[in-house]
């Protein structure tokens, strides 16, 4: 099937990236001033890492938008919602490891209350929250509005979140995960490898969540296929 | 929708009034909360009165999850909810009347609580105007998110367990504004607090909004 | 360099991997529970788990 083809190439050309991503950020790059003890090989998988976060929660939030729009409900959009829900949550808790270990080196510790970090740590608690509630059982137009509205009251959530932490930081000046202005400084082969981090990490997350929509497709169709089967068994049992 | 608000929000105070389930159980609560903080962190009031504030507000929200998942307890009796559906009353109106009940019961816990804890961790209430303000903003918009979660939790069987993942991180900035808008309140410096008072207030109206839209969706599959 | 950030990558790229390959592996099983369909209504042995619009992930 060229679906499936397609999604081979994909597949293919997200490990390639991710491969070369690893090789070059560990070894072929070299360490940067300013960044301890090679922290600046972190800075070619934390921000792509976040990056997909969010374009995975937004995507959620789209298909859930679309989902409860009249017009473009269809189950594709439900199924879209909860897959790159769950692909988020992944990278989301990639990203406060990543995170939590840029800290050690530089700072000494695990934790900083850096304003993105704390954002992305409510984020992780807010849809662990959204995935619990996918699992409810329920009808399943049910169960997929249910989800659609509170993807949608949590992704509002977002934006607050990240303002009141940030006011909540500045007023105490701490350690903080800067990268806005350190990339002044990433050029030649650093800038490279940044560049292909985002794109390695993008394709993957493309890959995973056509690859998690798929099994969704799946034990939909097994859940409606079983429901048949049963009931097909309770007839012929009348019949007899 | 204003009027079937009223209905909702009379028909939940006098539940509320007759089965005495927030003064017996909800207020308690939150004293034992109270005290647990104090056995945690005292028995000097050192670590308390700083504290105060961040400690008064996690017991107000703690406190709100018990207070939602009661709302929606009352409906789940005797099938009360498909008579709330059929009865024809707006959803919107549901939704404001059940969140300006919690809010209602929310300001009493809370006042009781201020006292509690100026009586517990020594806390000064200053600023009084900032507390106030600051307990009505965060108490609406606790209270619309309350309904909002109590809503999509309700036909769970794990709603127990469900409702508080839900909430607590959705309120993260509404505890975020309100201890701030307390501390700065308590401290002497009350002119401060309007940036925490200004995001309370977002909050609030963005919360109270989405559930007038949203809850007709909501109501229809619980 | 810091061990740490070996640790990283690996840690990074491991639950990457891992994850990709635990998707492959429920989809490959899920597709091959679906492939014969039940030959006809009185065999009596539904395909996959039969629950009635029950849990949806």
């Amino acid at each position: 099937m060229r679906a499936d083809r397609a999604l081979r190439i994909l597949g293919l050309a997200a490990l390639a990236g991710m491969v070369a991503t690893v090789w070059l950020g560990l070894f072929v790059t070299p360490n940067a001033v300013g960044y301890p003890d090679g922290t600046v090989r972190l800075l070619y998988i934390h921000p792509p890492l976040a990056w997909v976060m969010f374009i995975a929660y937004g995507m959620a939030t789209l298909s859930s938008l679309l989902y409860l729009w009249p017009r473009t409900r269809h189950v594709r959009f439900d199924r879209l919602a909860g897959a790159s829900a769950e692909v988020g949550v992944v990278f989301t808790g990639l990203t406060l490891v990543s995170g939590s270990i840029w800290g050690r080196p530089t700072w000494g510790v695990w934790w900083t209350w850096d304003p993105l970090l704390t954002t992305t740590a409510l984020l992780f608690v807010l849809y662990l929250g959204y995935l619990a509630l996918r699992n409810v059982p329920g009808e399943p137009e049910t169960v997929a509005r249910r989800a659609a509205i509170a993807g949608l009251v949590a992704f509002l959530d977002v934006p607050i979140v990240f303002f009141a932490v940030s006011w909540w930081r500045s007023l105490h000046q701490g350690p903080t995960i800067d990268l806005a202005t350190r990339h002044s400084y990433v050029h030649g082969s650093m800038a490279w490898t940044l560049l292909l981090g985002f794109v390695s990490f993008t394709l993957t997350y493309v890959w995973l969540m056509a690859h998690r929509y798929r099994l969704a497709a799946l034990r939909d169709r097994e859940n409606d296929e079983g429901l048949g089967a049963a009931i097909a068994d309770r007839w012929a049992e009348a019949v007899r | 929708m204003l009027r079937d608000a009223l209905l909702v929000c009379g028909k939940d105070l006098r539940i509320e009034l007759r089965s005495k389930v927030g003064l017996n159980q909800v207020a308690p609560f939150a004293a034992a909360v109270l005290l647990l903080f104090g056995l945690a962190l005292g028995p000097t009031t050192a670590a308390l009165k700083p504290a105060a504030a961040g400690l008064f507000w996690v017991a107000v929200l703690l406190s709100v999850v018990l207070a939602v998942q009661r709302s929606f307890a009352i409906e789940s009796a005797d099938s009360a909810r498909d008579g709330l559906r059929l009865s024809g009353l707006d959803p919107a109106g549901i939704f404001l009347g059940k969140g300006a009940a919690i809010v209602s019961q929310l300001l009493v816990l809370e006042a009781l609580l201020a006292a509690g804890v100026a009586l517990l961790f020594g806390a000064r209430l200053d600023g009084a105007l900032v507390l106030l303000a600051a307990c009505v903003t965060a108490s609406v918009g606790l209270g619309a998110v309350g309904v909002i979660y109590g809503a999509l939790s309700s036909g769970a069987r794990v709603k127990e367990t469900l409702l508080p993942l839900l909430l607590l991180p959705v309120a993260a900035p509404v505890l975020l504004g309100a201890t701030k808008a307390w501390n700065d309140a308590l401290s002497g410096r009350p002119g401060q607090a309007d940036v925490w008072l200004s995001l309370l207030a977002v909050f609030a109206v963005l919360y109270v909004a989405v559930g007038t839209v949203a809850f007709g969706p909501l109501l229809e599959d619980a | 360099m810091s061990g740490y950030i070996e640790a990283g990558y690996v840690i990074v790229f491991g639950s990457l991997g891992t994850y990709a390959l635990s998707l492959v592996t429920r989809e490959r099983a899920a597709r091959r529970r679906q492939a014969p369909p039940p030959p006809d209504a009185t065999s009596g042995v539904p395909s996959g788990q039969a629950s009635s619009g029950g849990e949806r992930s």
